[in-house]
Formats: structure tokens, C-alpha cells, sequence
């Protein structure tokens, strides 16, 4: 585990690196508080730290002030080191951030010990940390694909949509269903019905860009959203979904599976309309068209086909 | 018995806790030896300049590495000195600093040979 010492005093200094190091820490040595937040302030800096309290430049408890504003940073566990000994010496060194202290000249037994223990309280915030990020995800994605659930795409849909329309930019919405996807239950079995959703998931995530944004909409319907695309190039996207996932078979426990999607496309600009839904309406009305086309096809939907929206 | 009498009949620096602080390591007990000759010096030099100058803030600051120093070394009754001299810089007393900054060179002599001495006993 990394280590940041921190102390002027050259003494001090090697005594407290040699000692670590025995002790099996990946140690970094710096000379006054300034380079100290610098290591401290690196996304993969040291999470343990051990800071004089008077040091050139930044003290040891303006250090900790510091790195406690580094809210991206993974907590850092920091122990002053002082031969100030009074009570309200390590009061202020305890409010300004630091978790633990020790006196110099220090007991190198006591300060093991006392690493130990930072080392326990940080295994226990990554715990807590993982605990909260899986909870975040099981909330936030489709158990079985684990793409976006319908919720939350339905939210990025909504926030790139406004993000374009005040960027004056276009996004590119795509409603995409598996033709056929009944037969592949009732031929082979939902176990294998969902090993071919699992599969679709990933050549859909395949096909568009690390930012943008694929959900499961339903049973075998898929919304994606291509943030800032070119409408000229909106059809041509979609065709290439379309081919990821019709070009060749997905492999399952009962054999090779072909399927295809059909895919209604919508790309926002040009189209006066506010609220997710409408535009969602429409996207799924040039899927009808794909569908009713022969399915394995792309439709894109054009302001012209407004008018064929059924209306409630 | 004098005050000095009484001085020098007690060691200038705690042996076996250096030995528990360094894990009997011979090398690094040199090392640090080394760096405090290199050190001490330049830092009493730098003391006397402050002192001079009437410069309390860099007094204190000074003294407290000169502290830190010396009981990282064990040398607790040099440290002492260091911590009182310290104390006079946070104080702003200058009364008596050159006594007592005279007394922390005479503690450093004592010092030193017992650190030399000390690296003879280190097992490793």
C-alpha cells in the first residue's frame, strides 16, 4: 500500500521511510506541505498519509484542510505527527481533518499499529463504497442485459434532448425491436430467449459510441440515444445496428439463433416537439413502418409522416 | 554536585531506545548519523543568523527542527534544549538565548561521540 510521509526534517524523514518500507509500504517522501498535497491530490496518490504538523510552505493541518475539499478523491486516512502534545494542539490538528495523531519521538511499535488501523478504516470505506456503487447500479440497469433500465433512459433521452435543442445540436433517437422474438421463446425456451437478449445488449452497446446511450425499453424493445450525431448520418447509424445484429447468429446453448431488429429513427432536429413522449410517439410509429415493411429494415421518421402519428 | 558535575554523569543519548527506533539496523543508524553532522551545523548556523537579525518566527521554527532532530536521535537532553530555546522564539524572549544556545552546542558535543559509540553496538 502506498504512503505519503511528509516532514522536513531529513531525520525524521529516513527514519520514518525505513521503517515503513520494513513494514512493507509503498513509500513517497516529500520535504514541505505544498508537495505533500500534490501527491495527495493525484487520482491514484497515496491514501494513507503521515504529516508533520510544522512543515515549510503548507503545515501539516492545512494540508489536511486541503485534502478534505477533494471530494473526487478516495478518502484519505491522515495522521499528524506533532511534538506539539497539548490538548488543543491536537484539537486543532483533529478539526482541521486529520483522523489520527502521534508525538514525536514515536514508538515504532505505536505507530504500526496505529497505520493498522487507518488501513482497517479504509478497507472499510471501499466496502461501503462497492456496497453503494452496486446498489447505484442494481437501480439504474436492466438485471438481465444490464443496459440502462427503462427509467433511466428514458431521463438521459429527456437530458439530451434539452441539452440540444438550448446547444442547437441534434440527437439521434432510435427504437429498435427484435422481429419475431416470440418464436425464439416458444422454439427453444426463455432461458435461451434471454441468453440471446444478453447478447443483443452487448452488439447494440458494440455499434454506437462510449458516450452514447442504449436501454432496454421493454421485453425485446431498445431505445438508443445518439447524443450530438449528424442527422444526415442518423439512418446510416442505424443501419449499422441493425447489421451488428443481423450479420450473423447469436450462439446459444440450443445452437446458432438469427435474429433481426427493426428500427424507427428519429433525429430531433427539425422537430418542434418538447416533451419526450411526442418524440418518442413518433420514433415508434417509423418502427410500425419498419415492421410493417418486412421487418430487418430501418425507418426513419420524417416531419412529412407527423400526420400518420394516431393521435389519442 | 555541580550542575555540570550532574550533567556529565548522565548519557546524552537513550541508547537502547535509538536501537528499538532504528531495528538494530547498523547502516541506517550511520545514515542518520551522517545527516545529523551535515545537518546540525547548517542549522546552527542559520540560528545564529536569526538570533542576529532579532528574528524570533525563524527562531522557533529553527529550534523546532533542531528538536525534532535531536529526539529522533534520542538525544533528549540536547532535544530539551532545543524545546526550551524553541519556546523563547515563540515567546519573542531573546534574554539568555545565547547562553542557551551555547549550552545546546555544548549538549551536541556530548552527543556526537555517544552516536559514534552507538553504532559499534548496533547488532546489524
Amino acid at each position: 500500500m502506498k504512503i505519503l510521509i511528509a516532514d522536513d526534517d531529513k531525520i525524521s524523514r529516513r527514519l520514518l521511510e525505513k521503517t515503513l518500507e520494513r513494514e512493507g509500504y509503498e513509500v513517497i517522501a516529500v520535504d514541505n506541505g505544498r508537495l505533500a498535497l500534490e501527491q495527495l491530490s493525484l487520482p491514484d496518490g497515496p491514501r494513507l498519509a503521515l504529516l508533520d504538523w510544522m512543515m515549510p510552505e503548507l503545515n501539516g493541518p492545512s494540508v489536511c484542510l486541503e485534502v478534505r475539499k477533494l471530494h473526487e478523491r478516495p478518502y484519505v486516512h491522515i495522521v499528524l505527527l506533532t511534538s506539539r502534545g497539548s490538548k488543543q494542539d491536537v484539537v486543532a490538528g483533529l478539526e482541521s481533518g486529520a483522523d489520527d495523531y502521534l508525538t514525536k519521538p514515536w514508538d515504532p511499535g505505536e505507530l504500526t499499529a496505529r497505520l493498522l488501523v487507518g488501513q482497517r478504516i479504509l478497507q472499510l470505506e471501499d466496502r461501503l463504497v462497492e456496497a453503494r456503487e452496486t446498489m447505484r447500479f442494481k437501480a439504474t440497469h436492466d438485471p438481465l442485459t444490464s443496459l440502462f433500465n427503462r427509467g433511466v433512459i428514458l431521463d438521459l433521452l429527456a437530458r439530451e434532448l434539452s441539452r440540444t435543442r438550448r446547444e442547437n445540436g441534434c440527437t439521434v433517437v432510435m427504437l429498435g425491436d427484435l422481429d419475431h422474438f416470440k418464436d425464439v421463446n416458444d422454439g427453444y425456451g426463455h432461458v435461451v430467449g434471454d441468453e440471446v437478449l444478453r447478447e443483443i445488449a452487448q452488439r447494440l452497446l458494440g455499434s454506437v459510441r462510449s458516450y452514447d446511450f442504449v436501454g432496454r425499453y421493454g421485453g425485446e424493445e431498445f431505445l438508443i440515444v445518439l447524443n450530438n450525431c449528424d442527422p444526415e448520418h442518423a439512418v446510416l447509424r442505424a443501419e449499422e445496428v441493425r447489421n451488428g445484429i443481423a450479420h450473423y447468429p447469436v450462439q446459444t446453448a440450443r445452437g446458432p439463433i438469427h435474429v433481426t431488429m427493426s428500427l424507427g429513427v428519429l433525429a430531433s432536429r427539425g422537430w418542434d416537439l418538447d416533451f419526450v413522449e411526442e418524440i418518442l410517439g413518433v420514433t415508434d410509429s417509423a418502427l410500425y413502418r419498419a415492421k410493417a415493411d418486412g421487418r430487418n429494415c430501418v425507418k426513419l421518421a420524417t416531419p412529412t409522416v407527423l400526420s400518420d402519428v394516431p393521435h389519442n | 554536585m555541580t550542575e555540570r558535575d550532574d550533567r556529565s554523569s548522565q548519557v546524552a543519548v537513550n541508547l537502547p531506545e535509538l536501537l528499538i527506533r532504528v531495528d538494530n539496523d547498523r547502516d541506517l543508524l550511520r545514515e542518520l548519523i551522517e545527516i545529523f553532522k551535515e545537518e546540525f551545523p547548517r542549522l546552527l548556523q542559520q540560528l545564529q543568523r536569526h538570533i542576529v537579525r532579532g528574528d524570533m518566527k525563524s527562531v522557533e521554527n529553527t529550534c523546532h527542527g533542531l528538536k525534532g532532530m535531536l529526539s529522533g536521535l534520542s538525544a533528549m537532553r540536547a532535544a530539551a534544549v532545543a524545546a526550551r530555546l524553541e519556546q523563547m522564539g515563540r515567546d519573542g524572549n531573546s534574554s539568555g538565548l545565547k547562553d542557551a544556545v551555547a549550552l545546546l552546542e555544548r549538549e551536541v558535543e556530548r552527543v556526537l561521540p555517544e552516536l559514534d559509540a552507538s553504532i559499534t553496538k548496533a547488532e546489524c
